[in-house]
């Protein structure tokens, strides 16, 4: 990272193996309404995409489907070789719709389980979590967080397991300003690393050239 | 092998400072009992003779009591997601988190039996065979409990579905475990077979159950 950055992110954990994503021609549908159609899309090592899009055109669905949770009717998603699913699931980073984070849980007890989950070592959640200036709530349960702590401490663990491919699902969404210029560093840094990032968004994010598709053309 | 002792670990410290640990089933468990003999009467030639079969009964409702929360709670706070995408086979991953669940909210239940039993005049005897059965049947009770809760996670009063679900599945093991208790306290031979049968109906639900309940999982998250 260079010194401009406005957080250093210099967390002790070793390389990940980068990996490619290529979807062609995808179709999914949710409830009988086609949603997507004909949906291309090329990710290679250090990209990022940021899909914007009216609500309701299938931001949330169409990362599902990249993890692996929804079956698209038709087309294709490769991860290097291989298909979404369980191969899938150790290159991929996710930030869901909520948190995944227990209410009676402090953030110290939560990372620390992700890290042992994963593999990764514990020594990489204080940096992190200075990275998304939260470490010193690392002791209170997330219950009293209030929720862009909760996000903040969410990027914090997408980060930890250490992958090649983030899906974040409206990252910035409860942010402030602030917490929107520690997520693009943690992006830039993640990217710098030779990982990549799709993220569906309301907002605009300044993540520098980054490419924007908005999934309101693609019905 | 880490990875899963992390999942134990975390569902049994949960279990234990969230949910209060082994309240809500004792509390469920001991109300039942108490309240059993009220409505049956005092005779206690009748109290004995029922005594094992209330046992046996009332630990099955006290663990279908907090099946909603075991994998509903995963499912409203993505947690389920995240657990997909970690990389560990699902069937053993969910397997470690219902064992420390189980042991960090059920491990009275045995004990309870065991001295409900003797308050309702059975001997000792026959009572520790009643709770060594319900030791037994406490694997095949709670991932019984959990498929149901996994496959009704993220529905509205869930609790009625899982009742529809668990209930039936949780029949044989009921048969075998209270007949354990029953078959001691009569004095035939059929107890140590019953007790048997439970354990085997528990290893049978630990080989099948997790596949079942990893496919729950991921079908409730479509």
């Amino acid at each position: 990272m260079t010194m401009q950055s406005a957080t250093e992110i210099s967390p002790d954990m070793p390389e990940f193996e980068t990996e490619t994503l290529r979807v062609s021609g995808l179709s999914l549908a949710r409830g009988g309404i086609e949603l997507v159609r004909g949906f291309s899309l090329d990710l290679a090592p250090g990209d990022a995409v940021l899909m914007s899009g009216p609500n309701g055109t299938g931001k949330t669905t169409l990362l599902r489907a990249l993890a692996g949770f929804i079956r698209p009717d038709a087309g294709e998603i490769r991860f290097g070789e291989l298909p979404p699913g369980e191969v899938a699931a150790d290159c991929l980073g996710w930030l869901g719709h909520a948190d995944g984070l227990k209410p009676n849980e402090t953030p110290r007890a939560a990372l620390r389980f992700w890290a042992d989950l994963t593999g990764q070592s514990r020594k990489a959640i204080l940096p992190l979590m200075r990275a998304m200036a939260v470490e010193s709530l690392i002791d209170r349960p997330a219950a009293r967080l209030s929720r862009g702590q909760q996000r903040r401490t969410a990027l914090v663990r997408v980060a930890l397991a250490n992958r090649p491919i983030w899906l974040l699902d409206e990252p910035a969404g409860p942010l402030d300003g602030g917490g929107r210029a520690r997520l693009a560093s943690l992006v830039a840094w993640h990217r710098a690393r030779g990982g990549s990032v799709i993220a569906a968004t309301h907002q605009r994010l300044d993540w520098p050239d980054a490419r924007r598709i908005d999934l309101g053309a693609h019905r | 092998m880490s990875a899963l002792r992390a999942i134990f670990m975390r569902e049994a410290r949960l279990a234990w400072a969230g949910g209060g640990g082994a309240a809500g089933p004792t509390a469920f468990f001991l109300a039942a009992i108490t309240l059993a003999p009220l409505a049956i009467g005092p005779a206690a030639d009748l109290l004995s003779a029922v005594g094992p079969g209330i046992m046996g009964f009332a630990a099955l409702l006290s663990v279908l009591q907090s099946a909603d929360r075991l994998f509903g709670d995963d499912h409203g706070d993505g947690t389920a997601e995240l657990y997909l995408l970690s990389g560990v086979s699902p069937a053993w991953l969910v397997l470690a988190k219902v064992t420390g669940q189980a042991l960090a909210t059920l491990w009275p239940l045995p004990v309870i039996g065991c001295l409900g039993a003797m308050m309702y005049g059975v001997p000792v005897q026959p009572a520790l065979m009643g709770a060594l059965a319900l030791l037994a049947a406490i694997p095949a009770l709670s991932l019984i409990a959990g498929f149901a809760g996994a496959l009704a996670a993220g529905i509205r009063r869930s609790g009625l579905l899982i009742a529809l679900i668990a209930t039936p599945m949780m029949v044989p093991v009921l048969i075998f475990a209270a007949g354990a208790g029953r078959s001691a306290f009569e004095g035939d031979e059929r107890a140590l077979a019953n007790l048997l049968l439970t354990a085997a109906v528990s290893l049978g639900t630990i080989a099948l159950a997790p596949f079942g309940i990893a496919a729950a999982i991921r079908s409730r998250l479509g």
